[in-house]
């Protein structure tokens, strides 16, 4: 098969696309970019879900290393050593405490009960985006007291009737009001709502944050143990370089070191197996689909010029010219409907960057890399050219004379 | 030029045997244009399907310029095609989504040893020589029949083919347009030394032909300039 020979085969296919059915053309390639968006919109969706709760676990709970209790333990001790050794190390941007204690909160005839979490705002900040996240009033500063920060969906709306509420809410407190928490010690405070902020991750928007001291005077004591300890990674380094420093350093002996992947890996990687499951299934079917559909599309078109073929056979035009003819035109409709699909995938991943999924839990986006987009498109123009050159395959073997009586 | 022995072509429908040919033995020389008539059913269009390869004798023999056609490969049969014959069928044969002057230059595009210029310059040539030149941008489905079966006649030519092979060109045009395509034929055979073989019922043509063969059956019942010679 020389290159004049591709030449014509191609012409051939060019032409047939150009001047034939137009509406079959166009409907083709609009069920390969369908087919295409479907390939990709379940998986990105999933890789974005899977990306936003990830996302979401480092900046709110996680941080790149997390520091727990070892087992047996309720509490991480001698906090103040133990902080100032970590934040000496290299590669460790802060290390940031947190301690949780129950609460009731009480807001004219509002009863809530809620974790209070203290922590050092200046360390916070280091580790974490909440104060990025505030609607309302501001966050916390390093010396407050008196002073709470909490979520929108904790604060309410006061337009809402407590019995339409999706969630029970203190019913619309505004930044400056004050409310009264009594802690799980019988300690009671009266509190000025500082700020009020939306994060979308469920477990800090329902909780409360006081700074370390306010919450040393709930104790009544000075507070040197935590519930944990986030760390954050300064650029360029990575995970399990901090994990192996704070081994080498001991603080696994006052503590149990995970890095963000080894907590990943236990709480949303079994989620993110269904989740490959699930997106295997989708990428096989939109495959058959693409695969039957130019199958019978380029079967009916052989199909229609039968005659047509056996009079360029007769002609002197060699059979392999007549199947890369529909080679060809499989190959130029297939490119076609995967741009079109691209496209497609590019618009819904842009209108979905500003409009995100938002459920109580989790926000999600549909996330896209360039070898998600290379991935599919090869897959997908594989299985178009064997749905195309089979028939073509077929319908080029046959006998001039059959041929030419269809 | 052509030489037809002893050649052969039996159907079989069920248990019926169906002698389509039934041992032709034909010669024709160089520059004729050679009629072959007879009734429907008499076997004209299969000895011109098995002279010009478009299918296989039962048994017999086809040797062009010494070559024997039985013993060419599939890919050789459809190369003689191209470089030697040129076919002209009934209902015109043109590809539908290619203009008057692709379907003319695609049997030249596909010969290796043409250029692409020349392949345009012999388009362009034959479609003048047919009056078609200023419709080479058309489609087919916008000429007439006649105009059609001039621009299937200029692809058929613009090769230069040995031999060229036309099955009933005028079964789907009017007397005036079949004259046309009829007064074209005889130009190109007398301008330019072409053999044509040409099958056709219609007993007026018999004045284009040099010569003629009647079958009867799938055998020659006669063979002779406008039926004086018999065979």
């Amino acid at each position: 098969m020389g290159q004049k020979e591709l030449k014509v085969a191609f012409l051939l296919a060019l032409r047939s696309l150009q001047r034939g059915s137009r509406s079959s053309t166009i409907l083709t390639i609009l069920i390969i970019g369908m087919c295409f968006t479907n390939m990709i919109f379940l998986p990105s969706m999933f890789s974005g879900i899977g990306q936003g709760i990830t996302k979401q676990l480092v900046d709110y709970e996680t941080s790149n290393v997390l520091i727990t209790p070892k087992s047996g333990d309720q509490y991480i001790t001698d906090l103040d050593a133990t902080l100032d050794l970590i934040n000496g190390m290299p590669g460790v941007q802060r290390a940031s405490p947190q301690y949780s204690k129950g609460a009731i909160f009480k807001y004219r005839q509002r009863v809530l009960g809620v974790s209070v979490r203290a922590i050092s705002p200046m360390d916070e900040k280091e580790v974490s985006p909440v104060y990025t996240k505030m609607v309302a009033g501001s966050y916390l500063g390093e010396g407050d007291t008196g002073e709470i920060i909490i979520g929108k969906p904790m604060a309410g709306d006061a337009t809402v009737r407590q019995e339409d509420e999706f969630q029970p809410s203190l019913g619309g407190i505004r930044v400056g009001d004050s409310i009264t928490v009594e802690y799980g010690n019988g300690y009671t405070k009266d509190y000025r709502v500082k700020g009020i902020y939306y994060t979308g991750w469920s477990p800090v928007d329902n909780a409360a944050f006081v700074t370390w001291t306010d919450m040393e005077q709930v104790e009544g004591k000075s507070l040197d143990k935590a519930d944990y300890i986030t760390v954050k990674a300064k650029p360029g380094y990575t995970e399990q370089f901090i994990k192996n420093e704070l081994l080498s350093y001991g603080v696994g002996g006052n503590g149990k070191v995970q890095t963000m992947t080894d907590l990943l890996s236990k709480s949303v990687g079994k989620v993110l197996q269904s989740f490959a499951i699930i997106n295997m299934v989708s990428l096989i079917v939109s495959v058959i689909i693409t695969t039957v559909v130019l199958f019978i599309v380029i079967t009916i078109k052989t199909l229609n010029s039968r005659k047509q073929i056996g009079i360029l056979k007769a002609i002197g035009v060699d059979k392999a010219v007549i199947m890369h003819n529909y080679g060809f035109q499989v190959i130029i409709l297939g490119i076609l409907g995967i741009i079109l699909g691209i496209i497609i995938t590019l618009v819904l991943a842009v209108y979905m960057s500003v409009h995100p999924i938002v459920t109580p839990e989790w926000s999600a986006y549909l996330y896209i890399t360039p070898w998600d987009l290379l991935i599919n498109s090869v897959i997908l123009f594989c299985a178009a050219v064997v749905a195309g050159y089979v028939p073509a395959y077929q319908v080029s073997r046959e006998d001039i004379q059959t041929a030419m009586r269809a | 030029m052509i030489e037809i022995t002893d050649l052969r072509k039996i159907y079989r429908m069920g248990n019926v045997e169906v002698r389509a040919l039934d041992g032709v033995t034909l010669d024709i020389e160089k520059g004729e244009f050679l009629g072959i008539m007879g009734p429907s059913g008499s076997g004209k269009t299969t000895l011109l399907h098995m002279l010009g390869l478009l299918d296989i004798p039962t048994s017999g023999k086809i040797v062009i310029d010494g070559m024997d056609l039985s013993h060419l490969s599939d890919y050789e049969k459809t190369m003689f095609r191209l470089y030697k014959y040129g076919y002209v069928f009934q209902d015109y044969a043109l590809v539908p989504d290619l203009t008057v002057m692709e379907n003319v230059s695609l049997p030249a595009m596909l010969r290796k040893d043409r250029t692409e210029e020349q392949c345009r310059k012999d388009s362009f040539e034959i479609l003048q020589k047919i009056g078609l030149c200023d419709r080479r941008d058309h489609l087919p489905r916008e000429l007439s029949g006649g105009q059609q079966q001039r621009v299937s006649l200029a692809r058929a030519m613009v090769n230069k083919p040995d031999i060229l092979f036309a099955d009933e060109p005028c079964a789907n045009l009017d007397t005036e347009n079949s004259r046309v395509v009829l007064d074209l034929f005889r130009e190109i055979n007398e301008g330019m030394q072409q053999t044509i073989v040409m099958v056709s019922h219609e007993d007026w043509h018999k004045e284009y032909f040099h010569r003629i063969i009647r079958l009867r059956d799938g055998k020659i019942i006669s063979d002779g300039t406008n039926g004086a010679k018999s065979h």
